[in-house]
């Protein structure tokens, strides 16, 4: 996995934008990984030949420039992690070659802007006709896993796996968004260790192995993969910020700041390492540091989605710091910002953070009914993504509603999502409908039937803090015990990891100082 | 890395996944209630209403994904699963099993048998087999009966 793809996991998690990767042939990629000496800052087209590669799925266009750009676009997004350069070569594909529909599918599926999103896979679907049948695979892979249609592109990805055995982008591709998506962290192991069987020294794996394995909580095997990771790539700052961000996972903060320094001094550009030397801050408890470092991050992204996630990121620092009115008004402005750019899913997401934190359980349900307001809307947005959220303010709501004891809350919430969980296969808001239906056990007193309900959904802070609650209440003092060092052990960046796992972190660091993390200033 | 992550990861060490019901792709069955499975599962149904002879394509019964799979078939204990799987009366009612050690070549099997009819992690299927439905869903639909949280 990348080193974005924790930030983009979590918001895939919560927003069900699919993190759809797109493994074409890239030969120029894999020149630049043989050579050794890949570049340090993102290839300029000079660098990067556009040859194909019989071992590699085939990636048609009647451009060169655009065959060209596609591929360079894959050697910054896949390979060397350069997102927003990788996003614009792609960009450039397609303006060169309209015609080209797995550029507009890889658009597509790489974009977190919704409009463009959804204008790229109508025109990858338009234009389809002009793909030969590999590509159609692959073009089904990623259409389907965003549709939800999953069974054919579970097959068409099984079908060009076994066509193209030597294609180690593909199979990295398939284990990430395994990975990243459906959260199947034993298959996604067994596609990248088969790749790696072939391609020892294929770093886009080694890297998605070592998240592979802190995600699975397994983080002894984490370090020698990142080692080798670096050892692969010296002049580039991928591996240096994977790093980073994997002993941020760990809970290791100080260290990452260092692996994310290095990454910036490989890079400077590197945006995202400058967002996580800020989130480790954050973690920290510097909020001030961490504001700073924010509003750098902030200055060096050019994508509106992207500097707007930021902007919210920065103004949680807030929240973080019990600053309740500047939290409130900074999260306003980024509504309205947000309302004024036509980006529902953050606009509604402003209001649900505050929400989050908000201390009166009343206040909190106005601010969700702010949230709820803004899908109802009319949007350029797609459906699942308006639904996904939808889901999550419901379950959000159900959260709050069952701590404070407010059993029609949560019974509503359930009324309201139980019809879309019923037809929807999208495992955001199964987990969501899991979350929120355990909530309402839990408050009508039936603790046990609770459990297994949370248990759906065990990497979301929400239902941990739940499914401790309900563990405690029905006896099981060392599963809940368990529980809450799951939620207190998650050091992301989503909001519901900072309104529950830091305070929970707090209390047991209070409570036995010697058990907890490591490098984690008092 | 200390306490924390270390309790993490024995929270969390489950692995979910749907399993696929699937048959040869000429085959016109397209769903299948759970009980008519059970019934294959157990030799009391050998041939497709086409009358062509039925074969059974699984992994191995100790695994703990056919684990899971006799539990949720056949409704009772894994031993109990595994005695109708090798019932050697089967032999006689032409509802035969043939035992595979990976999901792979239960795809490969079915994909390659016109009777047969196999069971694999929904991650595994490929376009030489179709898989049907089981009581109207499908793998990833809400409710799927074989989705499986396996330790």
């Amino acid at each position: 996995m990348r080193n974005i793809s924790l930030k983009r996991i979590f918001r895939i998690g919560f927003l069900a934008v699919a993190l759809v990767v797109v493994a074409a042939a890239a030969p120029g990629a894999q020149q630049s990984k043989k050579s050794g000496q890949p570049a340090a800052k993102p290839a300029t087209t000079k660098s990067v030949h556009a040859e194909a590669k019989p071992d590699t799925v085939p990636v048609t266009t009647s451009s060169k420039e655009a065959r060209h750009e596609y591929e360079l676009g894959m050697l910054h997004r896949e390979d060397l992690l350069f997102d927003e350069e990788g996003l614009n070569d792609f960009r450039r594909a397609v303006k060169a070659d309209p015609n080209f529909a797995l550029g507009h599918a890889t658009i597509a599926f790489f974009s977190d802007d919704p409009r463009e999103e959804k204008r790229e896979i109508l025109l990858a679907k338009q234009t389809l006709a002009h793909a030969v049948p590999d590509e159609k695979l692959l073009i089904r892979f990623m259409i389907g896993t965003r549709d939800g249609d999953l069974i054919p592109a579970i097959s068409a990805m099984n079908d060009l796996r076994a066509s193209y055995p030597k294609d180690s982008r593909l199979g990295n591709m398939y284990a990430e968004w395994l990975l990243a998506v459906q959260l199947n962290y034993d298959r996604a192991e067994e596609v990248l260790q088969s790749v790696l069987k072939a391609d020892p020294n294929y770093y886009p794996s080694l890297n998605n192995l070592a998240y592979c394995y802190s995600l699975s909580g397994d983080y002894s095997k984490t370090a020698s993969l990142m080692q080798q990771y670096v050892s692969q790539l010296p002049g580039q700052p991928n591996p240096q910020d994977s790093y980073g961000e994997l002993l941020r996972m760990a809970g290791d903060f100080k260290d990452s700041i260092e692996h994310y320094r290095q990454a910036l001094f490989i890079a400077p550009s590197f945006t995202t390492s400058q967002l996580g030397i800020a989130s480790n801050y954050a973690f920290m408890g510097d909020q001030e540091r961490a504001r700073v470092e924010y509003l750098q991050a902030i200055s060096m992204t050019k994508e509106r989605t992207t500097k707007l996630q930021y902007r919210m990121l920065w103004a949680m620092t807030y929240f973080r710091a019990g600053q309740q009115e500047q939290a409130r008004k900074a999260y306003g402005d980024l509504a309205l910002l947000a309302h004024k750019e036509d980006l529902a899913v953050d606009e509604a997401e402003c209001y649900r953070t505050m929400a989050l934190f908000n201390p009166s359980p009343e206040g909190a349900l106005k601010d969700l009914d702010k949230a709820q307001g803004v899908l109802s809307q009319k949007h350029e947005l797609p459906r699942a993504d308006r639904e996904s959220e939808l889901a999550i303010i419901l379950q959000t709501r159900a959260f709050i509603g069952a701590r404070a004891g407010m059993s029609d809350v949560a019974d509503k919430a359930l009324a309201l999502l139980a019809p879309m969980a019923a037809k929807s296969r999208s495992n955001v808001i199964q987990a969501a409908y899991h979350s929120t239906n355990g909530a309402v056990l839990l408050v009508q007193g039936k603790y046990a039937e609770a459990v297994p309900e949370f248990q759906e959904n065990p990497r979301d802070p929400l239902s941990l803090q739940l499914l401790a609650d309900a563990q405690s209440k029905v006896g099981l003092t060392t599963d809940s015990a368990k529980t809450l060092a799951t939620l207190a052990a998650i050091n992301d960046e989503r909001v519901e990891t900072a309104a529950v796992a830091q305070p929970v972190r707090d209390a047991l660091k209070r409570n036995n100082p010697a058990s907890t993390q490591a490098n984690t200033p008092e | 890395m200390v306490l924390l992550a270390a309790l993490a990861a024995a929270a969390t060490a489950v692995y979910a996944t749907d399993f696929a019901v699937i048959v040869h792709n000429t085959n016109p069955t397209k769903a299948m209630p759970l009980a008519e499975l059970g019934k294959i599962f157990r030799g009391k149904t050998s041939a497709w209403p086409n009358g062509r002879g039925i074969t059974l394509i699984v992994r191995d019964p100790n695994s703990p994904a056919m684990k899971f799979i006799i539990e949720k078939v056949l409704g009772g204990s894994v031993d109990e699963g595994k005695a109708a799987l090798n019932d050697p009366g089967r032999v006689k009612s032409g509802a035969s099993v043939s035992f595979v050690s990976s999901d792979q070549d239960v795809v490969k099997g079915v994909e390659s048998t016109p009777g047969a009819i196999g069971i694999v992690d929904v991650y595994n299927i490929t376009s030489g087999v179709k898989v049907i439905k089981i009581d109207d869903k499908q793998p990833f639909d809400p409710g799927y009966v074989l989705k499986g949280r396996l330790q």
